[in-house]
Formats: C-alpha cells, structure tokens, sequence
C-alpha cells in the first residue's frame, strides 16, 4: 500500500502533461522442460516524473499455463551520479502460478551503472519470499519458511548502436519481473527498432543454465519477447 | 583485462580441467536426465524389490555422497557399527556413489556398500556421470535411477534423479502420479535439495518455478520428506508440513557442514519419525 499511493500520484502527474511516460506492451512465451510452458502479456510504463528519479511499473499475465495474473512488479530507482549512470533501485516484485497455488514476493536492492558507453551492469540483493497455499496470491506476505537472500548480478554490452536500431547481449540475474537464483546463469541478447520519435519496437530472448553445481551444466529455460514502446 | 591475462587464465582453466580424472567428451555426451528416466521407465531396468522389515517396527538410514576417491576411503566401515549397534533394517544411498566414476572408484564403493551387510537402495548425483560410461555402470549396478519401492505396505520410497540439477518433464509427469496415491507414507529420496536456509548458493535443484512446483506437489499430495545430498553436511528446514533434509554425507575429508553422518527414520506405532545421527570421522 505504501507504494500504491506514490505510483498513483505519477501516473496522475504523467496524465496531466507533468512527467514523461513511456508505456509498452509485450507480448512472451516462457517455457521450462516439465515445468512451464506459457504465453505471457504484459503492459508496463516507465515513468521520469522529475529529474533523477525513475519509477516503473508493470503487469504480466499468463496464458495456456497458470492462467491469469503471473507477475506485478513496482520499482523506484534515483540517479545518484548521472556521468556513471549510477542508479540506486528499489523494486517490489510479486510472482504467481495460480494452477499450483504458489506465489512469490521479491524485493530488490540494486545499484546499476554505464561506466563504459555501450556496457552497463548492476549489483545488488533480493529477498524471496515463496508463499504456497491460501495466500499465494498475495503481495503482502513478507515472512514465510523458505525465504532467503540471493545476490543479483547483470553485466550487458550494446553491441551494435546505429540511428534507428540496436541490439545487446550479456548476462542479468534480474529484469522487471523476475529474479533467477544462483542455480541458474542466465544469458540474454535484446535489441530496439525506432520506427519514429515516438514509437519503438523491442525485442529479447533469454535462457538461462542450470546444473553448474555438478559440472553436468544444460540450457534450461527459455524466454522470448516482442512488443511496442512509446514515448509522450 | 588484456590478452595476455585472457591467455594465461584460459591456460590455467584448461589445465585444471586436463588434470582431473573426469572424461570431459563424456560428460558433454552422456545420456540426459530425460534419456536416462525414459529408460528406467521403459521397464527394462530391473527395479530393486522391497526389503523384508517388522512392518510394526523398523528403521533405516539415509546419507548421501560416499564420494570414494583413489585413496577409496569412506565413512561407510564407521556406519557398519553403527547399523549393528542400532539395528538398522536397510538404507538409502543418494548419489554422488563416487568422486569421479572411474572404473576403480566404482568397484570399490560397491564393494564397501556390500560390505555394510544389509539391503540398500541408491540413486544418482552428479559425480556417478563423470565418465561416458558412468550412466552403463550406474544401472549395472544398482539399476534405475528413478523409482519406487514401497516398505511394509506403509511406506513409500520415491526415488527420483536430480543428477543434472533438474528433473525433466518425463519424471516431473511420473513423479505427480506416484505422488497422487495417499495410502503410504511418502519419502522422497534424491540427490538435488530444494531448499537450504536463507543464505543459499548454487547447489539446489534449478529454477524458482521448478522448485516452487516440486514444493507445491508435495504439499498437494501430504509427501513427508524431500531427502536429498549434493551438499555435504547435515541441513534441515521445514516448509509448511514438508521436512527437507540434506541428510548427511560419508564423503572423506572435510565437509561443508559438521562431520559425517546420516538421517535416521524409525517407524513405530503407526508413525514415521527422524532424527540426525553424527559420526566421528573414520
């Protein structure tokens, strides 16, 4: 609830011409060998109500597996020296698989930087809180058996920057919505296509290594997404 | 960082990799987890039969990683004491049976189980597919990896293979369905934990929505333990009514939590209980 009333405020700020937003829409497919297999959609914004503030927020919701709402995710981030990019984030993410009655509530710590032009990474923590059972599809369960701390990590390099298009790969722990843990390494590649001033087309696809704690390490996830982002 | 430190730490990688006894091409050939539970549900592995016990009254153990080495040493002649001193009926081995499957290490460690004198059961881990033949040898002598065996008519012994980490959609449908039978007692046995306390790293079973869907399948269907090795010590968490064990190691050496030991279940009046029996080393 304490971060409802100030994403409310923004969002209001952007209607009126106050802040920039950008709102995007995606559209997935996440699948796991014998675990998951599913269409995602999900709308999200980035909103710059001020200087050195970033706030952004989403929705995600699944199709043909765990049907309906899959994950929400609100973050706030501050620019703490803009010449790094050196950004300090807050994010509150929760997950839900409604067929199994399983949930998960994640906050992230992260302090992000460009030091490089065309690199950026991030460091951070994320305490995850499973919930199972009658309450799994609430955000605000913050205690549970097996909640633990993982460390997060990112480390991504746009590799090819022209006018209207780019494309970046490396590796990152963490995105808006999910936060993968230390059994798994994951790697993605991302691109944009500008079609205007105000119109974007993005594209990612990620997988993520599993099994490295015995030597015996395969692929084991896949993610896939496209949408379209604008700007006003 | 420049190429000649590139150079150098590529060197050093390859190296360390060359000097150990692990057969690399085998390893990155080696049959999956898919592969290897489509054939131990094919039916032509002969799956280990139950064990005669008081089926008022009885106990076994389980452990994980006896990890025999060249030097071919183990915890396992200090366990035989333990068996005679307490009357264990039978126990339950849950991979990583040998450091790194070489012909030798392998014999051995059958030899030593052997010597035990009473029934056991195993399952895979990691260690056991280091070489490419590790899998052939695995089942020649214990047979599948993936399996039940039901005790007294009251317990049911679910062993899955967890050895790359993961469990594959093959078991994930089979293990549901030997889940789904509520009239035994359910113990998993197996070589990847699930859990392990707040601060975690890597040797777990793979993804969050792996493992919240195996958690969520054993609160669904009243399972009563997840047993697992891999990391090698003795660990314990409850999450909701399921108990998750690393139930303890017989590897040589030092372990990653406390000495050697093994999770002990008794059953008696009707009910499973546990407790964790530390061993001095050797």
């Amino acid at each position: 609830m304490l971060l409802k009333a100030p994403a409310f405020l923004l969002t209001l700020l952007a209607l009126t011409g106050h802040a920039a937003v950008m709102p995007s829409l995606t559209l997935g497919y996440r699948g796991e060998p014998g675990v998951e297999s599913k269409l995602l959609a999900a709308a999200q914004a980035d909103i710059l109500p001020v200087s050195y503030v970033k706030l952004d927020a989403g929705l995600s919701f699944n199709l043909f597996q765990n049907n309906g709402l899959g994950a929400a995710a609100l973050a706030l981030g501050a620019v703490a020296y803009d010449p790094l990019g050196l950004t300090l984030r807050l994010t509150v993410q929760h997950q839900q698989w409604n067929d199994w009655r399983a949930g998960e509530n994640r906050v992230l710590a992260t302090l992000e930087a460009s030091p490089v032009y065309g690199f950026d990474a991030g460091l951070g923590l994320v305490q995850r809180v499973p919930v199972f059972g009658d309450r799994y599809w609430s955000p605000l369960v913050w205690s549970g058996d097996a909640s633990e701390w993982n460390c997060l990590y990112r480390l991504r390099w746009r590799f090819i920057q022209r006018e209207n298009w780019w494309l970046r790969a490396g590796f990152s722990s963490y995105d808006r919505y999910t936060a993968h843990n230390p059994q798994q390494f994951p790697f993605e590649a991302d691109g944009a296509y500008r079609l205007n001033e105000d119109l974007e087309l993005d594209a990612r696809a990620g997988t993520a290594l599993v099994g490295f704690s015995g030597g015996l390490a395969s692929f084991h996830e896949v993610e896939l997404s496209a949408g379209a982002r604008y700007g006003f | 960082m420049g190429s000649r430190r590139i150079l150098l730490l590529g060197s050093v990688v390859l190296l360390a990799l060359c000097g150990c006894d692990w057969d690399l091409w085998g390893i990155a050939t080696r049959p999956n987890v898919e592969d290897r539970v489509k054939e131990d549900l094919s039916g032509g592995l002969t799956t280990p039969g139950p064990v005669a016990v008081n089926p008022d009254s009885f106990s076994f153990a389980v452990f994980g990683d006896v990890q025999i080495r060249h030097d071919y040493q183990s915890s396992l002649g200090r366990f035989q004491q333990e068996v005679a001193e307490r009357g264990i009926d039978f126990f339950c081995v849950l991979g990583d049976l040998t450091e790194d499957a070489t012909p030798d290490e392998v014999d051995s460690v059958k030899l030593q189980l052997e010597r035990v004198g009473i029934p056991y059961y195993a399952t895979i881990g990691n260690h056991d597919l280091y070489q490419a033949d590790g899998w052939e040898r695995f089942k020649e002598n214990y047979g599948p990896s993936c399996y039940v065996v039901t005790v007294a008519g009251r317990i049911k012994l679910i062993f899955l293979d967890t050895a790359d980490g993961t469990l594959g959609p093959t078991q994930f449908d089979w293990f549901e369905e030997v889940l789904r039978d509520t009239s035994y007692t359910k113990v998993v046995l197996t070589h990847f934990p699930v859990f392990d306390g707040e601060k975690p790293v890597m040797w777990r079973l793979a993804s969050d929505a792996e493992r919240v869907k195996v958690q969520s399948l054993l609160k669904r269907y009243g399972a009563f333990a997840w047993c697992a090795g891999h990391i090698h010590g003795w660990r314990h968490m409850q999450v909701g009514s399921v108990d998750h064990f690393t139930s303890g190691a017989m590897a040589p050496g030092v372990l990653d939590y406390g000495n050697p030991g093994y999770l002990l279940f008794t059953f008696a009046r009707d009910s499973l209980s546990w407790q964790f029996v530390g061993m001095e080393w050797r």
